[in-house]
């Protein structure tokens, strides 16, 4: 409400009402001069419902920004055109998806910004007009190859668990960060489950063809679940992944343990 | 006083009001509520979600488009840490929160009809914070000029009420990060609208909505298995 | 909304962001005049309704524009305040203009206006100076559905200003131009039952 009696209150505590000291007159009433049957209605109630605005949670931590990769790019050891080149990375995927990254923290720079990112093994630096727009993902998938558990954070809540399959003693499937790529539908292999996430982690099985990715499917075999299974992938049952698929958008961070 | 309720009956929600009221009661009815014709007004409920014209919704969803990429802006920029200056950053900070409150607001209303969020790429302007302050300017005075051009062609006074609301509001924020930019936070004494072709062609121009990535395919998973 | 490629944005952002700085937005009283302030005056109820809001409207104007210059004559304005007082006191000087163009002969009288201790300092100016301007915004708002279209529009016009100023004053007195998403409206009668409390209005 108009804070105006407030300034009133104040501006007659300091004992003037008001009037020039030419031509005092006394104060007129406004309102009482309204006629009883006011051809000026009220106004209409809003029809929009706005609801109590609300400041980003504190923890904003717990969201991660990824961008696609617009070309084909270098990414460099320090944000300049003259560092060194850490690594390689395509504009796709082998499954023919546009290829994203994480941002890994502040934009550098001013007239030229560079932007700290992580690609498939590795960090580094990549100009701004490299990549697309940012995507916000608030949820973190951990991957745990002793429990055999993945769990699914959102905003550092347990959103989601399951037990899992994950590479056999000679196709491990490879620890560290990483980070949900890319998802899959309708492909004809009942190998993967109704539904497959391509991630950014690579196998140690250096001559795989197209890279060696690890992806996080489904599988005909849950028979085989919980165990050391497969080529690297992550395996769940399919009523699992559709789950996880309800929940995990692409861009999702990855910590494998 | 004969009262004609078709004159005053703006949008029919009058007629729904009554048509619970048994009828020999509603003439007391209609009799006691009513200081003035213009009184039947208060009697016009706001209800969300309940339905607008074809006109109003594309209004709306014209709206709501403007005040996605005004939220994003904030958002990105809150998130990606750049603004130097403590003043910046909680402007951008209340700023932000607001226009995702208009988001969800609109979204509200519209329902099923309301569009999807577009795709963004600010390009680097919410990381660099003179970028970000010209930004927020232009976007806020475009909004301002944007609400302008279209509240008068409401159908429904209810979301005129709604509109007007927030016209003023967005050039409130037009006039604060004018202040913040060291720019006049009122140039003329009178603002002028937008059409929706100038303004749909204002932000066209900036490369901000752009296509949302394909992260999604249905190829043979090409993993190790 | 159209998605741009990407060749074609920078130059043209650029552009775009360049005007808005620069202040776009310059609708010119002359204009506005010239392109069609409806002039009211003919009988029908909307256009009574008009002439209601307009005149009502312009006690309001005239209000601010007596405020704003005794405020320049007494109130030790210097800095920052006097500047807000300088352009803001013109900026309604202008909305009074385009009020009386659209009544014409409809205008009615307005009181005298005095503002005694509420302008004998920058401090008390400034608080005054943030409730006359909320209290504005309000009245405008509040009377939005009163007003036919072709009117509305012009006072569209007029508000949006108003809310600059009354963000712009609460900036300078470092409080939040803006908090809440929504902007209140109010009815005439509470408008003017508070401009009555203020004593400014003098017969």
């Amino acid at each position: 409400m108009v804070g105006l009696a407030g300034v009133v209150g104040l501006v007659l505590a300091l004992g003037e009402r008001g009037g020039t000291t030419t031509a005092a007159g006394h104060p007129t009433s406004l309102a009482e001069a309204l006629p009883d049957d006011d051809p000026l209605g009220p106004p209409p109630r809003p029809g929009l419902a706005i609801p109590r605005p609300e400041l980003l949670a504190s923890g904003i931590d717990g969201v991660t920004l990824w961008a696609p990769v617009l070309r084909a790019l270098t990414v460099r050891a320090a944000p300049s055109e003259t560092a060194r080149i850490v690594a390689r990375v395509t504009a796709t995927t082998p499954e023919r998806t546009e290829n994203i990254v994480l941002v890994m923290g502040p934009t550098h720079g001013s007239d030229r910004l560079w932007v700290p990112i992580r690609g498939s093994g590795t960090t580094g630096w990549v100009p701004r007009e490299a990549l697309g727009g940012y995507e916000a993902v608030d949820t973190r998938l951990l991957v745990d190859t002793n429990a055999l558990t993945a769990t699914l954070l959102r905003a550092d809540e347990v959103v989601f668990r399951a037990r899992i399959g994950v590479g056999t003693a000679d196709a491990p499937t490879p620890t560290g960060s990483f980070y949900v790529r890319n998802r899959l539908t309708r492909y004809r292999s009942a190998l993967y489950g109704p539904v497959a996430f391509g991630t950014s982690a690579r196998s140690s099985l250096t001559d795989w063809p197209a890279g060696g990715f690890v992806g996080i499917h489904g599988t005909n075999r849950p028979d085989l679940l919980p165990g050391r299974v497969s080529h690297g992938c992550i395996r769940m049952r399919n009523a699992d992944i559709l789950e996880l698929a309800r929940l995990m958008p692409v861009g999702t961070p990855l910590e494998i343990t | 006083m004969q009262l004609d309720i078709d004159a005053l009956d703006r949008d029919g929600a009058l007629r729904e009001t009554t048509a619970g009221v048994p009828r020999e009661t509603r003439k007391d009815f209609l009799v006691a509520t009513l200081g003035g014709g213009a009184a039947l007004a208060a009697l016009v409920l706001a209800e969300p979600g309940k339905a607008q014209s074809k006109a109003d919704v594309a209004i709306l969803n014209y709206a709501l488009t403007l005040e996605y990429l005004q939220a994003a802006f904030y958002t990105e920029a809150e998130r990606r840490k750049a603004l130097r200056t403590r003043l910046a950053r909680q402007t951008t900070r209340v700023l932000g929160s607001v226009e995702r409150a208009h988001v969800s607001a609109l979204r509200d209303a519209l329902g099923a009809a309301a569009v999807k969020r577009p795709s963004f790429d600010f390009q680097g302007t919410t990381e660099d914070e003179d970028a970000f302050i010209k930004t927020a300017v232009a976007f806020e005075d475009l909004g301002t000029a944007a609400y302008k051009g279209q509240a008068h062609r409401l159908d429904s006074p209810q979301l005129l009420a709604a509109a007007v609301s927030i016209h003023s509001v967005e050039a409130r924020h037009a006039a604060w990060i004018r202040y913040l930019a060291g720019a006049l936070p009122a140039s003329s004494a009178l603002d002028e609208p937008k059409s929706m072709a100038e303004t749909q062609r204002l932000v066209a121009s900036t490369g901000f909505i752009v296509a949302t990535p394909s992260t999604q395919s249905q190829e043979e998973p090409r993993f190790t298995g | 909304m159209t998605v741009a490629t990407r060749t074609d944005t920078p130059a043209s952002r650029a552009r775009f962001l360049r005007l808005s700085l620069a202040g776009a937005g310059t609708l010119t009283v002359g204009a506005v005049l010239a392109g069609g302030v409806p002039r009211l005056g003919r009988s029908g109820t909307a256009q009574a309704r008009d002439v209601e809001v307009l005149n009502y409207a312009l006690l309001l104007g005239e209000l601010q524009v007596a405020f704003y210059r005794q405020a320049l004559r007494r109130a030790k304005l210097t800095g920052e305040l006097r500047e807000f007082a300088q352009v803001v006191g013109g900026h309604k000087r202008e909305h009074v203009k385009v009020l009386r163009q659209a009544l014409g002969a409809s205008a009615r009288e307005i009181p005298r206006f005095a503002f005694g201790t509420a302008v004998s300092s920058p401090k008390q100016f400034a608080a005054t100076a943030i409730a006359i301007e909320e209290l504005g915004v309000a009245a405008y708002n509040g009377q939005a559905a009163n007003l036919s279209k072709p009117v509305l529009q012009v006072a569209a016009s007029i508000v949006s200003v108003n809310a600059r100023h009354a963000a712009w004053i609460r900036a300078i007195q470092d409080k939040k131009p803006a908090s809440q998403p929504t902007d209140e409206a109010m009815t005439r009668r509470e408008v003017l039952a508070e401009v009555d409390r203020t004593g400014f209005v003098r017969s």
